[in-house]
């Protein structure tokens, strides 16, 4: 049957305007204000707060690439596991597994590491629906030690992944009965493309990973009773190959370099990149001898990296709007309805909807996932510690204290300088959005924090500061800046 | 052929609100758009799709009671030929859908049995994919539904007073289905019609702020911000235009309490406010009986034949039961064999239900051998696309080749 590709959607939109290709991956020397410094924050790591931003900022931006690349101090000490028995409760495994990735994404002092591994899982798409918990966990593990490395390494240690080979059944890839399932993938949606090798390539590269499965405790063993070692031809390549040759020989070839570059240029630029723009990369991660870290930081010091076009040109995914608003609003722990709410945002961590991940771009976009945006930024934003001095809560109602946000209204004016509508707007929009938006919001931010009105019956003041502060911040997290990275 | 007045008052044990209908509904009815010259279908036809989450058992649902095979590897989950309501000589319906069997004898439901495809999936997660995108072979993004809405919906900007394209569809739960993922159509999920809209708590101010915010705010050149903006601004209208809408609309049938029912009523709700939605997207679960099958898929198949028992009363009330169309599935059946635990593990083929007005009653297609078996398992007699062809192309009067990537048989239920 002639497979039919029609109905796939496009995968974004390019910006306007044209590149400037001579220039575009030479190093900027331009400006590092604090718009720059959040921009690259929101794509090299998760955001940050108005404080990390300026701080981002006065490094330079050398300095702030190399403190994402080079974090000067080791990471907090992560759990390597959370209670392992609860991955076995199928009722409640997915959500605390992704609590202890979104924690980690939170927390982390090494953000880029996240972020790639993030990257990694989408683009190495591995559902915990199918695979236990326990081992996705490890996968993601994985691809935070491996994803800045040499992507030969990288593509190798997926194909002996436990969870990839659980995920694609490679598992029950064998002499006898060879299973194609991981051998088409690794080249249509890992790192060839759809029509960049034949049905043939596809039937020699699964008889190469024959033998590559589990044992009883489930790590990887290499079965050689079960490997078919006869002669095999691949991408025009001919011995008795194993799969490592297919590894190597993938790698190789020129269409896998376009392919990742491709990738990294739309996850960390913008949406449907020039072809120009693919070629040059490609030469540079060539040249790098296939490098994840030096190509992504050839992006971050970039002109292109930092030029209009690619600001703010790509949809936050819902994991990086969450995580970015949590970081920005200073939460030290993931509320744990946040998977709830990620799911309706459409984006279920750790279970993207098919082998090739999310789609992005404008999919993350429909009215019901905005509604959701909307609802988890007032839910977040809004709450309020309970006083101090009220009673305490018994322990079924008792709400961690460390979800609600650190950035209080308090805080904000401390930073504004008083109780002043102007001042506080002003600061709300440049810490929030970097003052990415319009006179006339200002003027209807400006009349929410000003006016009488049923529920908060007079202007800005000592008296009401707390509640009109949290409201006007929400208003400004709505904004359509802020959906966009 | 039983009329629109038998089917009503012949539809038992659902209490119908009135006796008449009353007369601003009628004239609703009345001035619905007529199925252009030439064509039997109406523009107004509505799908309603019933996901049965979980893979139901097809056997215990649609029950081959006189085949002794069935009683053999049954023999504590299998149920007595004196509670079967007898559909035939050979088949009869679960004891529990007494709701869909009163639907049945009015002629208003087709069986369509052994529905599946070739190499069936018994994992939960890719057959899901599979029946929601019609794509056996290969992952795709969009959803069968998805890809209809593609070619049926105008790409232009949405107007918010313009329900039709606000509502073009729309999922009665927390997330949109793979089914409706589309390239460009944006639908809906509507968890509940109380919670569609911003929560901004006590904050009316905040509501209303909301509501204006969203034009003109344009940093950079992204070609996003505009998609963005619009969203935005149906999001923050839709659900009180939706609410308006429906407002006016009264149900005429005590609905039961199950949240499968409340769905179907707000279902018929959308429906009888002519919002101009062609497709709604329910769901009922968990069918993954792997133990305890009786009591769990009983209970479920009872909400399953009494909400739509409910619901079509309702329709008819409204003289609204020929302008909807449901359709059941679920990922997979169940294996032929009971297991040790009182249950049915992962399987393959098994029966739909479609149910409607305008429905030829009846049973579609040999029930699958529980002799003749691959690996343990029933064959497939009916590829689950040509019912979805059936319901595009004589329902929804769609030409299906395009969205089901090929051509498919076309069922005679409809």
């Amino acid at each position: 049957m002639k497979l039919d590709t029609s109905t796939d959607p496009q995968v974004g939109y390019r910006p306007p305007g044209t590149l400037d290709i001579a220039s575009a991956l030479a190093r900027y020397d331009g400006p590092f204000t604090k718009r720059h410094a959040a921009h690259l924050l929101r794509r090299a790591a998760f955001g940050g707060t108005a404080t990390e931003v300026d701080t981002s900022a006065s490094f330079g931006m050398m300095g702030a690439v190399d403190a994402l690349l080079h974090p000067a101090r080791a990471d907090l000490a992560f759990s390597d596991f959370p209670d392992v028995a609860s991955l076995y409760d199928q009722k409640n495994r997915n959500a605390v597994a992704q609590m202890w990735w979104l924690d980690r994404m939170l927390r982390t002092q090494h953000p880029l590491a996240e972020k790639i591994a993030f990257l990694w899982h989408g683009h190495f798409a591995t559902s915990i629906r199918k695979v236990p918990a326990p081992l996705m966990i490890a996968q993601i593990d994985m691809f935070r030690q491996l994803g800045l490395g040499n992507f030969r390494t990288l593509l190798l240690a997926v194909a002996q992944n436990p969870a990839m080979l659980v995920w694609l059944d490679n598992r029950a890839n064998n002499k006898a009965h060879p299973n194609e399932n991981f051998a088409r993938e690794v080249m249509e949606l890992f790192a060839l493309g759809l029509g960049n090798y034949t049905e043939d390539d596809i039937k020699n590269a699964a008889r190469a990973f024959t033998g590559w499965t589990l044992d009883a405790t489930q790590n990887f063993v290499y079965r050689p009773n079960q490997h078919d070692d006869g002669p095999k031809s691949f991408l025009g390549t001919t011995g008795n190959l194993t799969g490592e040759d297919v590894i190597a020989t993938i790698v190789k070839a020129p269409i896998h370099q376009r392919f990742i570059c491709r990738k990294l240029l739309e996850f960390f630029v913008y949406s449907d990149p020039e072809p120009e723009l693919i070629d040059a990369l490609s030469q540079t991660y060539a040249l790098s001898g296939y490098d994840v870290a030096h190509t992504v930081a050839t992006i971050f010091r970039s002109n292109v990296f930092y030029s209009p076009r690619a600001y703010r040109a790509i949809p936050k995914s819902p994991v990086e709007f969450v995580v970015g608003l949590l970081r920005f609003m200073d939460v030290a722990e993931v509320p744990k309805d946040t998977p709830y709410w990620l799911a309706r945002m459409g984006q279920d961590l750790l279970a993207p909807p098919s082998v090739k991940g999310w789609d992005g771009g404008p999919t993350w976009i429909n009215t019901s996932t905005m509604l959701a945006r909307f609802n988890y930024i007032n839910r977040i934003v809004k709450a309020a510690p309970p006083r101090a001095t009220a009673p305490p809560m018994s322990t079924t109602t008792a709400i961690a204290l460390g979800t609600f946000p650190a950035l209080t209204p308090d805080r904000i004016v401390a930073r504004a300088g008083g109780i002043d509508a102007d001042r506080v707007l002003a600061t709300l929009v440049s810490d929030a959005v970097q003052d990415d938006t319009t006179s006339d919001v200002r003027k209807t931010l400006a009349a929410y924090l000003q006016s009488a009105n049923a529920t908060i019956p007079t202007p800005l003041s000592p008296e009401n500061y707390q509640e009109k502060i949290r409201g006007a911040l929400a208003l400004t997290l709505q904004l359509p800046a802020n959906q966009l990275n | 052929m039983t009329t629109r007045r038998a089917f009503i008052s012949k539809s038992l044990g659902v209490a119908i609100l009135g006796g008449t209908m009353p007369s601003f509904l009628a004239t609703a009815a009345g001035a619905q758009a007529l199925p252009a010259l030439g064509s039997t279908i109406d523009p107004g036809n509505v799908l309603l799709v019933i996901q049965m989450g979980g893979g139901n058992d097809g056997l215990n649902t649609v029950v081959p009671y006189t085949d002794d095979a069935y009683h053999r590897v049954r023999p504590t989950i299998g149920i007595a030929e004196n509670t079967i309501l007898k559909i035939n000589d050979r088949i009869g319906l679960n004891p529990a859908l007494t709701g869909l069997d009163a639907l049945y004898k009015d002629g208003r439901v087709a069986i369509v049995q052994g529905v599946g495809y070739p190499n069936p999936n018994r994992s939960h997660f890719e057959a899901t994919q599979i029946w929601e995108t019609a794509s056996p072979d290969r992952p795709t993004a969009t959803g069968w539904l998805g890809r209809y809405l593609d070619r049926t919906v105008a790409q232009t900007p949405v107007d918010v007073s313009d329900t039709a394209r606000l509502f073009p569809a729309v999922s009665l739960g927390d997330t949109v289905p793979a089914a409706l993922v589309s390239q460009h159509v944006d639908v809906p999920a509507i968890g509940a019609l109380g919670t569609y809209g911003l929560n901004a708590g006590r904050d009316t101010a905040s509501k209303q702020t909301a509501g204006v915010l969203y034009d003109g705010a344009r940093p950079g050149q992204s070609p996003y911000l505009g998609m963005i903006e619009r969203t935005a601004r149906n999001a923050m209208h839709g659900g009180d235009v939706l609410k308006a809408k429906i407002a006016s609309y009264v149900p005429a049938a005590e609905y039961p309490k199950d949240n499968f029912a409340q769905q179907l009523r707000l279902a018929a709700q959308i429906v009888g406010s002519r919002v101009g939605t062609r497709i709604i997207f329910v769901s009922i679960g968990s069918f993954d009986t792997h133990a305890g099958q009786r009591t769990q898929q009983d209970r479920l198949l009872g909400y399953l034949g009494n909400g739509l028992r409910a619901f079509y009363t309702d329709l008819a009330a409204h003289a609204l039961a020929e302008s909807v169309l449901a359709m059941t599935f679920s990922e997979f059946g169940r294996r032929v064999a009971q297991n040790a635990s009182n249950g049915t593990d992962h399987g393959t083929a098994m029966p739909l239900f479609v149910v409607g007005g305008k429905v030829k009653g009846g049973v579609y297609g040999e029930h699958p051998s529980l002799t003749d078996l691959d690996r343990g398992d029933l064959r497939h007699a009916t590829d689950f696309r040509s019912v979805y062809a059936t319901v595009l192309q004589k329902w929804l009067g769609r030409d299906s080749t395009g969205v089901l990537a090929g051509s498919f048989d076309t069922v005679a239920f409809v």
